[in-house]
């Protein structure tokens, strides 16, 4: 039996995890919402993350109903994101480990999505599409490495998506791409929009420019409204992400696809790829909110299996890094 | 003769175990590379030192802010999640 527990805290979600042997004993998160037309920014968030971190840490405590001294390592997240809320969780997970004199475990927040979305779907060696507000990614696994396929060379799918939020003044409770996905049902006409695949990457801050220069006219004059540029947006950038996780799987010969990250929760999005899986006689593996979003069971689950293979680290290399590929860790535990 | 500016902190912890929590900690993460500040901890008995340098007093401010917004991260987590046994 071994317990982790996880401290998640990349972006403007702070979450605390505790996992028992791949189940899931607690997961409590508070989600730092600024308002409407407003993104989040570093210093705030960061804010946000030390003033929530303690009642944060004691649900996850009192949910888990274990005590300090039957947790077996203490994971954090290393990166990559943004810098001052990265360091504001870790800081709790240092002082804890040594409070509680437990091994820490550096887990890369990519690979900390792959590993949950492994464990809650039960897919054995997926082609992953992981799409959040930072990172869009197509990623296989192959000898040791979670490898990129393909990536976006400039903005994350997420970011195109909140940022495409506020300029329509939507709400960024409980997110602003969930609140794109549930105008975007309502739109009827289609906006042809700049599509963007090179080769097995994307863009789409092109597009982003595009639609930002054109929906206040467009909607001023009544010729689209707010629903159907969503729904024309949502259309036009998941498009592009299923045509570059077919052509990976292709070249894989996988059977299987799995969508992680904040904006793998998005119905739609899960539709399109199931639509194409099943064109291809492959199966689609998705998680809903509680384990798509970032979360602190995520960098348990991740931690736990570093944990077993031995990849500690010694506490003065407990730091954290904006930048830090999915393909640099050596993924030990598996096959 | 410098012609940096110096800040020092001294501070005091019940113990000598919580002090070299606090350095264990924040000691990990260094100063912003293009900050030019040069930030150095020790702990002596039950104190933790902390020296800070830089050209600029601007950028020394925003360090010494800095620092403190993760100290007393570590204390308020030291006080509900500890003491030390």
């Amino acid at each position: 039996m071994v317990i982790a527990i996880g401290f998640e805290g990349s972006a403007n979600k702070l979450g605390i995890g505790i996992i028992q042997d791949g189940v899931v004993l607690s997961n409590p998160r508070h989600t730092y919402i600024t308002p409407p037309g407003e993104g989040f920014l570093p210093r705030d968030t960061a804010k946000h993350h030390r003033e929530h971190a303690l009642d944060i840490l004691q649900a996850a405590l009192q949910e888990a109903k274990i005590t300090p001294e039957q947790i077996d390592v203490v994971c954090y997240t290393k990166g990559p994101g943004m810098g001052a809320p990265l360091i504001s969780t870790a800081v709790v997970a240092r002082t804890v480990a040594q409070l509680w004199k437990k091994p820490i475990v550096a887990v890369n927040h990519c690979i900390g999505h792959i590993e949950m979305g492994r464990l809650i779907t039960g897919a054995v060696n997926p082609t992953v599409l992981y799409v959040s507000g930072g990172n869009t990614q197509v990623i296989s696994y192959s000898e040791k490495r979670y490898r990129i396929f393909g990536e976006t060379i400039d903005i994350a799918v997420g970011n195109c998506l909140d940022r495409f939020a506020r300029v329509l003044k939507l709400s960024n409770d409980p997110s602003p791409g969930y609140n794109i996905e549930q105008l975007a049902k309502k739109g009827e006409k289609f906006l042809e929009l700049p599509y963007a695949v090179k080769g097995m990457d994307v863009s789409f801050s092109g597009l982003l420019s595009f639609i930002e220069e054109r929906a206040p006219v467009l909607i001023k004059k009544g010729e689209y409204t707010p629903a159907d540029l969503c729904m024309s947006l949502q259309e036009t950038i998941f498009a592009m992400l299923v045509e570059i996780t077919e052509r990976a799987m292709a070249h894989c010969c996988s059977q299987e696809v799995l969508i992680v990250g904040g904006v793998g929760c998005n119905k739609h999005l899960q539709d399109m790829m199931r639509k194409m899986a099943e064109e291809r006689d492959a199966v689609l593996y998705a998680t809903d909110e509680r384990f798509c979003i970032d979360n602190g069971a995520m960098i348990a689950q991740a931690g736990l299996e570093m944990f077993k293979c031995g990849m500690t680290s010694p506490l003065d290399d407990t730091f954290c890094t904006q930048r830090y590929r999915t393909d640099e860790v050596l993924v030990k535990w598996r096959d | 003769m410098t012609d940096n500016n110096i800040a020092d902190l001294n501070i005091p912890f019940p113990s000598k175990t919580e002090a070299d929590i606090a350095y264990g900690t924040l000691s990990v993460d260094q100063e912003p590379k293009r900050g030019g500040v040069k930030r150095s901890l020790r702990v002596e008995d039950c104190i933790l030192k902390v020296h800070f340098e830089a050209k600029e007093i601007r950028t020394l401010r925003v360090s010494v802010n800095s620092f403190m917004d993760y100290l007393l991260l570590v204390l308020q987590t030291i006080q509900k999640f500890g003491p030390p046994s």
